[in-house]
This record gives C-alpha cells, structure tokens and sequence, in this order.
C-alpha cells in the first residue's frame, strides 16, 4: 500500500540518512511503478493484489535500507568510508541478524508466490474464522458484565419436577420465604420489567421500566449520582411512590437538573417523587434499556395463595460461595418448602443459573460450537499449510544442505525456520484480523437481535481479539517450524549434496505428511457429521405442525396508556372500536387478541383441577399451560375448535366464569367423557369448560403439544396485549392502515414488535439456523481443504513413483490398471481417516445434543451422507493425480533409467 | 601517443555506467537504474541509491526531486545531473579502459 502517509511512517523507522538518502528516492520510485500499474489494472480484485503486493515490496524495502545502513555501521567500525549510522556497534550484530532473517523470510515469500497465495489464503481463512467467532465469544461470554463483581450474581429459577417444565420466575410466596432462609446468598431482590409513559409538561413519552424489590440496585452494585438509592420501606405497602431515574433520562429529558431530587412527575396513573439518578449507563438486564426505576411493592409475609403471583429474582452469593453451594442450598430449602406447603410446593424446585449463562440462553452452546467449529477449521488450515511446507522444504533440501555444509548450526537454521514460519503466520494473521472484523459483524447480523444476549451491540476487534490472534499465530507458526525442522533434521548434507537428484523426503517426512492427511480427513468428517446433524435437525423443525398456521398472520403487541384505561369499561370500549377499525382494513380476515405470544418460549401455567375429583391432601394439581385468548385468536390462527364453542360477548358478563381447553386435556381428565359443560377449580371458585381446541406448540417448535387452558379475554380485556391479525397473502401490505386504525381510536397506543406470526416462528429457531449455516459453510471449507491436502499427497506420491508406473506399464499394466493403483493409496488414506474421524464424531456429538432435534447424534444417514460425501471428494481428488499417472511415457521414463 | 596511465580508474564500473547515461542530459533515478540492470547489474532499489547518494557526496553528481504525475496522484522523482568534476572522472576512467584494450591489442598484434 504505497501512500505517502506510510512512506512517512516507513523513513521513521531507519536512521536519519538513511532515510533521506537511501528510502526516500527509493520509495518514491516504488510508488511510480504501483501507481502506473494501478492505472492499467481493469478489475478491483487486480488492484487489490497490487496493493497487498506493493506493501510487501515496501516492507522489503525497509528491511533493505536497514540492511545497507547496519553494513554503514560495520564499515565505519572498520574505518572505512561509508553511510554514517544510528545504531550502536554491540547491537549491530544481533539486530542485524534478525534482520536479515525477516528479510530472507519475506523474499522467500515473494520468490514462491504460488506457495505463497496459497498457504496465506489457507491461514488466513483459519485464523479469520477463529478472530471473527472469538471477537463475539469474548463479547458475550468473556466481558465482565457491567456490574461489580458479576459473577456472583445469579438468576432464581424454577422446575416442576414432574413436567421437566422450567421457568425463569420464582412464586412470590416462595420468595419471601428463600430471602429469609437461604444461607448461600447474601441477598435476593425480586425485580421487573414493564413500559409506562412519563406525562410531564409536554406530551407523555414511552420509558422502560424497571421494578426493583427490595435490595436490588444493592445487589448491582449501583451507587445513585444524585440523591439516594430505593430502600426497603419504598417497597412495603402504602409507602409514599417514588422513583428513580436514569442518568440518561435525566441528562435528555430534564436537562440534567441539579435540583430533580424531589421533584413530583407523574407517571400514568400515580404520581411519583424522585429520589435519585442511577449513575450513567446503568441498566439492568445489561442490554436492556432503564429509563425509570421505581419499587416493586411486595408483601413481606408469605400470602396464602403462595403461588398465584410470579416475579424475576436475582440473588448475589456470599463471598467464598459458589454457584453450586447455592443450588445445594436451593434444593434443601425447596425440599423444606415441599415437606410444608405440599399442596402448593410438590415436585417444585428452585435452582440458580449464573447471570450470564441466564442472559445467554440457547446462544452460548450455539457459540461455543462455533468456536469449537472454526478451531477445527483451523486444524485442518495448519494440517494444510504444514503439507505445503513439507512440499516446499523438498526444493529447499539443497539450500539447506549448503547451509549445513558451510557451518550453519542448527540453532541458526531453526531460527531461520521459525522466522519464515513466523512471517508467514503474521502476514496470514494480519488478513485474518481484516477478514474478523467483518466476520464479526456478519456473525452479530445473524444472531436473533432481540434476545437478551448481553454484549452483541458491542462486538468489536479489540485487544483481547487482537492477542488471542496473535497467540494463535505464533502457536500456528511454531508448529510450522516443527515441521519444517523435521525434515531438516534428519538431513545429511554431505549425502544430499552428492546426491544429483535430491528430490525426495525422508521416510519420516512422507510418514507426517500422510499423518497430517488423515487428520484433516478425519477432522472433515467431524464437521461434516456436525453439519448434517443440524441439518436433519432443522429439517425435522420445519416439518413440525405447531398446531396453529404461522402464514399470513400479522402480529403486535399493543399498550394502552394505563391513566385512561384503568376501567374496564373503558378498554372494552376501546378493543370493541379498534377491532371493528382493524377488521374493515383492507384483506383483514380476523382480529384476536392474547397475552402469550406463541413460539417465544413463554411457558407460564396454572393450576388444573377438577372439583369432582379433588386432588388428595397433601398433594399439588398439575400445571397445565395458561393462556388469555379472544374469540378471533383461534380464528386467526386457525386453531380448530373440537367441542362446545370459542369465546364470546356472553363471557364478558362478570360473574362468568368459562375456560377453553385443549385436547391434551380432556384426553388426560375426562378421558371416557365429553368435557364441554364440566367445571374446573379455580382457587376458590370454578369455572365451566364452554370448548375443546387442538392443542399447540406454545412455547416454541420443539415443545411437546402441551395441556393448555385458555381464559376469556373477553372477562377482563388487559391493557396490554399481543394482537393477531389474519389477512390476505402479504400481511405486511396491512400493517400501516392497521396501526392508523389503532391510532386513530387511541393516539397514544404503543404498538411494538410488528412480524408476522412466520416471523416469530422464524425467529424461535434462528441460533439452529446460524449454525446451520455456519457449520455448513467450515464443513465445506474444511472438505476442499482436505481435498487439496490429499491432492497435494497423491501429486507428491505419484511424482515419487513415476518410475515405477512407468516400468509397469512397460511390463503391460493397463492405463485402468495405474489409476485404480493410485486410487487405492488414497482410498487408504482416506479409510483410515474416516475411521478416525466417524469415532471422534460420534463421540463430539454430544456436545450438539442442545441443539439437535428429531435426529439421534448417531443418525445412519447422516454417518452415511458424511462418509459418502468425503470419499467421492477424496476419490475426485485422487483421480486428478491418478490420470497423470497412467499417462505416463514409458519409453521416456526407461530411458531416463 | 602518450604512454598510457598506471593507475586505477576513478569509477567502479557500476559508477561508470551510472555516470555514462548522464552524459546525455539529466535523467530520473529509475531510469538509471534500468539501464545499468540492461547490462546485467541487477541492483536493489535501496542498493542502487546508496550508490547514488555516494556519487552525491563525492561531488560526482546532484541530485533534486521535481514532482510528476502518475494517476491522480503527485509524486516526487529524484532526478540527477552530472557535474564538471563527474564528468571529468567518466572521461578518465574512459580513458583507462581505452588504454588498456589498446595495450591489449598491441600486444595480440605482436604476438600474432
């Protein structure tokens, strides 16, 4: 890259007169010949090859002057005439020596470029891969997380033991009494998240909400700027309301008023006193957005009904405790709550996740695989690139034998071997961090958006990717010397000097190099296996039937400002209106309403119980799936009614207490009878069963069909909602005329996370995809790159035996008779590693088993599609070498015998 | 005809052939260089300067950049001219080899 800002840079480095009188012309010429060749090169891959290749050339250029000017300095030690310079005499030698190392490194570069391109693409590809998944491994899952001391923090949980269900919520009643028990946690706070709208002077505006319970913004470690924190009397019962804002929303919103503390805003339906400032950039979930924080309110002895109300908790362990102590002490105090509440607490534990891991999700094994993929990319790149050096060091064997001849220890020729190695990794290494940079992105582009994976927004090529790189280029680079010295080793120089040929490696050479062969074979079908796994996987997901139809189905989800809305009467009026609105929009089929949006991994549920057969004392009903639904949700996800009838305006009436339930329900309670018409407990009132529907993947495409039990939406109509709207054969066309519809009822609705339903569904399995495609895309590099390594082999072997093909044609072989010859070395090779492969495979798959689905890690398919599709590569790959075999010239072949 | 001189060249035959293009005008660098690698001496581009930088230093040649464009971009070229004392020092290393092939050749006539 010859522009004059690194030509500055360049002189910079060399002695003064150097510089002035040595570089400077020098490079000015260098920039004459890039710059006449860029004007003549017709393709932007042409200009970019002269750029890479200029910049070498400078770099030769540097090392050069330095060259020339360290000869100056021993010249004038000597006391002859020349070019004064800057370096010191004792560190002439040594400097001048690494030097010329680097030096010979980047002319051996330039004179092979073939080698060159090669092994350059081959490295840089692999250390690429490895930056560019590390760069967003380190973001999400090695970046201290912006609390003190984070990793003591974790997520409460809770499992019912007797459906495997689990959910991030802890039942209220439970949380009161784990904050007064627990011995492993400093402290739990229960916390949560909503939007409301802030109505100050001028027109109300939307903030996201945190609720702290007691202790929460304690447990993050989070000291207020101004005024004070939330304390425990906030959040008893009755206490005056108050709220904290976010250093952000008082910079933007108030101006950073100094004297906010105190002041009263109103906040939809109540007025709240503020009384302080969260320091800046606090938020909590870490990728979430806090605008407001005010008091959870929450009863501090246990209610009766222990688990009619949920809430998120967090807790932070004691110091010297770990996340294990915490689960022992979790499942004691679970147990204890089971022997003493039977009725509401059986089968129901609570366990801890790490904060993290609780953020991460299903993305942290996605992106472990990943990284686990592309180190394996980089195996087989190494295994690659140290057969090319293998390949290489056959020229190289008289070069190196003269050296040995001439006296040059075998420190000083390992250093050279090293620095080539070296060289070569770093340039490789430094391509690799450009090709990272825009990986990453690439890479955070695909991972789904609107999970709660902490750092994806701040996915960046820093220091940390930076070393990691460099750590994996000089592991990569002293590997290469290795081999490199293997075949050095075992030289003797005088026997190759007065050998006239020199053209063959030793034994132990071709014995690595086939080594390196099968391991990337073996390493290929690893992937391979991975790859096809997944892919089964996503095939059997989008064969599944949720139950519902996803196509042509608009969803919203839908808050109205709570200070108009707090009647029920006024939002029947509302929903009544904005349905009717919604419904003559153009294409518009059905409008429904439901608080759980399908497919997004909700999986909250209720108590079931018939009263007829009350469960026996001591004992907890199951849980069956819990849903708000309208009458025109299961009309817009075509959701088929089986018995009695959907919801309607009857069930509005108060005192009406009416559930739908699903299939999966009446098959397991009212197995020999019709359900329509029975009742269902209900705390301590029961509710009548008007219709059967078919049941539904709820929670997403890999769930079971689970056991629901809708309520009617049409009792109580929330404030806030996820709409469904079923139209014609492009949902999207709706979206503006349906949202003006809404508007024009309400101005001030928040309408949100606009999709269509296929979306959603889409969405739910986007980390399988990613890493579908990603695992797909290193499982064919890493094949090509396997067939190139056994090409590279079988050009090698069939070169070394061109003699003898040639005396056995002379003998009568057949042209079919030498390539099936050829073929069966690399049908060996190939044997060999697709055995070792298929064990390491089989025994890696495992690790898959989070995201597999509908397919055994053994799948004799996919071991079959994997080995079939390595061996027809190896076997093309073979061929080509094969067939220059068999044309082999005996005569000539004789007579050079 | 005088005898001939008994002394070594002031030139190397690289600053022979250097100062030898300059004699028909001044001449960017590269040129220079491209032609003293038309006879077989290949010289780095750093190498090559340095030689040239010693010529400078001698007195021998001068050297200036003058910008030019290539592309759409300026660039400075070194441009050098030779200088009395150069031309001097061409003409007796001339000279040296004249002498020299005509003593080689009164020698081959006399033996012949």
């Amino acid at each position: 890259m010859p522009e004059s800002r690194l030509g500055q840079w360049l002189a910079q480095l060399l002695p003064a007169r150097t510089a002035a009188d040595v570089f400077e012309p020098a490079w000015e010429d260098l920039r004459i010949a890039y710059l006449t060749r860029r004007e003549r090169a017709d393709s932007s891959l042409a200009r970019a090859a002269l750029r890479v290749a200029y910049t070498l050339l400078a770099v030769l250029l540097l090392l050069d002057c330095w060259r020339l000017a360290i000869a100056s300095g021993f010249q004038r030690r000597e006391g002859r005439d020349a070019l004064p310079t800057l370096i010191e005499p004792k560190q002439t030698e040594r400097f001048a020596m690494v030097v010329y190392l680097v030096r010979h490194a980047f002319r051996q570069l330039v004179r092979e470029p073939a080698f060159t391109v090669a092994a350059l693409l081959t490295l840089a590809l692999g250390v690429g891969a490895n930056a560019a998944v590390f760069a967003v491994v380190e973001a999400v899952l090695l970046r201290p997380l912006p609390y003190t001391n984070a990793d003591e923090l974790v997520i409460l949980n809770h499992r019912d033991m007797r459906t495997g269900i689990t959910k991030e919520y802890i039942a209220i009643g439970d949380y009161v009494d784990l904050v007064g028990a627990t011995s492993a946690f400093d402290s739990i706070a229960a916390y949560g998240r909503g939007q409301t709208a802030i109505v100050d002077r001028d027109e109300p505006y939307r903030v996201d909400v945190l609720g702290a319970g007691p202790g929460l913004i304690e447990i993050l470690g989070a000291r207020p700027v101004l005024g004070r924190t939330l304390l425990p009397e906030d959040s008893r019962q009755g206490a005056p309301p108050v709220m904290m804002l976010s250093h952000e929303t008082w910079q933007d919103r108030f101006a950073g008023d100094p004297s906010i503390v105190g002041r009263t805003v109103r906040l939809e339906q109540s007025e709240r006193q503020i009384v302080g400032v969260t320091p800046p950039g606090f938020t909590f979930p870490p990728n979430a957005t806090t605008d407001v924080v005010i008091p959870l309110t929450l009863p501090t002895v246990a209610p009766a009904g222990r688990k009619n109300g949920w809430t998120l908790a967090i807790g932070r362990l004691k110091p010297g405790r770990t996340i294990e102590d915490a689960a022992t002490n979790l499942t004691a105090l679970s147990r204890q709550m089971e022997k003493d509440f039977p009725q509401t607490n059986l089968a129901s534990e609570y366990f801890p996740l790490d904060l993290r891991t609780s953020l991460a999700g299903n993305t942290k094994p996605a992106l472990m695989l990943l990284f686990a993929a592309v180190g394996v990319v980089l195996l087989i790149a190494c295994a690659n690139v140290a057969n090319l050096l293998l390949a290489r060091s056959l020229g190289r064997r008289r070069e190196m034998s003269v050296r040995l001849a001439l006296g040059a220890g075998g420190a000083r020729l390992a250093a050279q071997l090293l620095t080539e190695s070296l060289v070569l990794a770093l340039v490789a290494g430094a391509a690799g961090v450009l090709m990272a940079y825009w990986g990453a992105q690439a890479l955070v582009a695909l991972l789904p958006q609107s999970s709660s994976v902490p750092g994806l927004d701040a996915v960046r090529i820093n220091a940390n990717v930076l070393g990691f790189t460099l750590g994996i280029v000089v592991l990569t680079a002293l590997v290469f010397a290795l081999v490199a010295a293997l075949t050095v080793r075992s030289e003797k120089a005088v026997g190759v000097l007065n050998t006239s040929r020199g053209s063959s490696i030793g034994a132990k050479a071709r014995r690595a190099t086939s080594t390196l062969v099968v391991a990337e074979v073996a390493l290929a079908i690893v992937l391979l296996v991975g790859a096809g796994l997944i892919l089964r996987s996503f095939a059997s997901l989008l064969a599944v039937d949720p139950g519902f139809r996803t196509e042509n189905v608009l969803t919203m989800t839908l808050q109205l400002p709570g200070n108009r809305y707090q009647q029920v009467a006024a939002r029947e009026g509302f929903y009544r209106t904005a349905f009717e609105a919604m419904k003559g929009v153009p294409g518009v089929q059905e409008v429904g309403a439901a608080i759980v949006m399908p497919l997004t991994g909700n999986n909250w549920t209720a108590p079931f119980e018939r009263p007829e057969q009350p469960v026996p004392a001591g004992e907890r009903p199951p849980e069956v799936g819990w849903q708000v639904a309208s009458n025109g949700y299961f009309k817009a996800l075509q959701i088929p009614l089986v018995a009695g009838r959907l919801f309607d305006d009857r069930d509005g009436q108060p005192n009406t207490n009416v559930v739908i339930i699903s299939e999966a329900i009446r098959q397991r309670f009212f197995p020999n009878e019709s359900a329509v018409g029975k009742q269902v407990r209900q705390g301590d009132q029961t509710a009548e069963i008007v219709g059967v529907v078919g049941n539904i993947r709820r929670a997403g495409l890999r769930d079971e069909p689970r056991a629901d039990m809708y309520f009617p939406f049409e009792q109580n109509r929330p404030g806030q909602v996820s709409l469904f709207v079923r139209t014609g054969p492009d949902p999207q066309r709706a979206t503006t005329a349906l949202q003006a519809a809404i508007k024009r009822v309400e101005p001030n609705a928040n309408i949100d996370r606009v999709q269509t339903l296929s979306e959603v569904a889409s969405e739910s399995e986007r980390v399988t995809r990613v890493v579908l495609w990603l695992l797909g895309v290193f499982a064919v590099t890493s094949l090509a790159l396997a067939a190139v390594g056994i090409y590279g082999v079988m050009s090698y072997a069939v070169r070394q035996r061109t003699r003898e093909i040639g005396t056995r044609i002379a003998l009568g072989a057949t042209r079919r008779n030498i390539v099936w010859l050829v073929l069966q070395q690399g049908a060996a090779i190939a044997a060999v590693g697709t055995v070792v492969g298929l064990v390491t495979g089989l025994a890696t798959t495992r690790f898959l088993k989070s995201i597999l689905y509908g397919v055994s890690g053994s799948d004799p398919i996919v071991l079959g599609g994997a080995v079939t599709l390595l061996v027809v590569t190896i076997m093309l790959a073979c061929y080509i070498p094969a067939r220059r075999a068999a044309s082999v010239d005996p005569a000539k072949t004789l007579a050079e015998q | 005809m005088p005898p001939p001189p008994r002394q070594l060249p002031p030139l190397s035959h690289l600053q022979f052939l250097a100062l030898g293009v300059l004699l028909a005008g001044d001449e960017p660098g590269r040129v220079i260089r491209d032609v003293v690698a038309s006879y077989g001496l290949q010289r780095t581009g750093a190498a090559f300067y340095q030689l040239m930088a010693r010529m400078e230093r001698d007195g021998l040649i001068e050297g200036w950049y003058e910008p030019i464009v290539v592309g759409d971009q300026t660039v400075r070229e070194r441009r050098y001219r030779l200088t009395a004392d150069g031309a001097r020092a061409w003409r007796q290393t001339r000279a040296f080899y004249e002498s020299v092939a005509a003593a080689a050749a009164e020698r081959r006539l006399s033996n012949a």
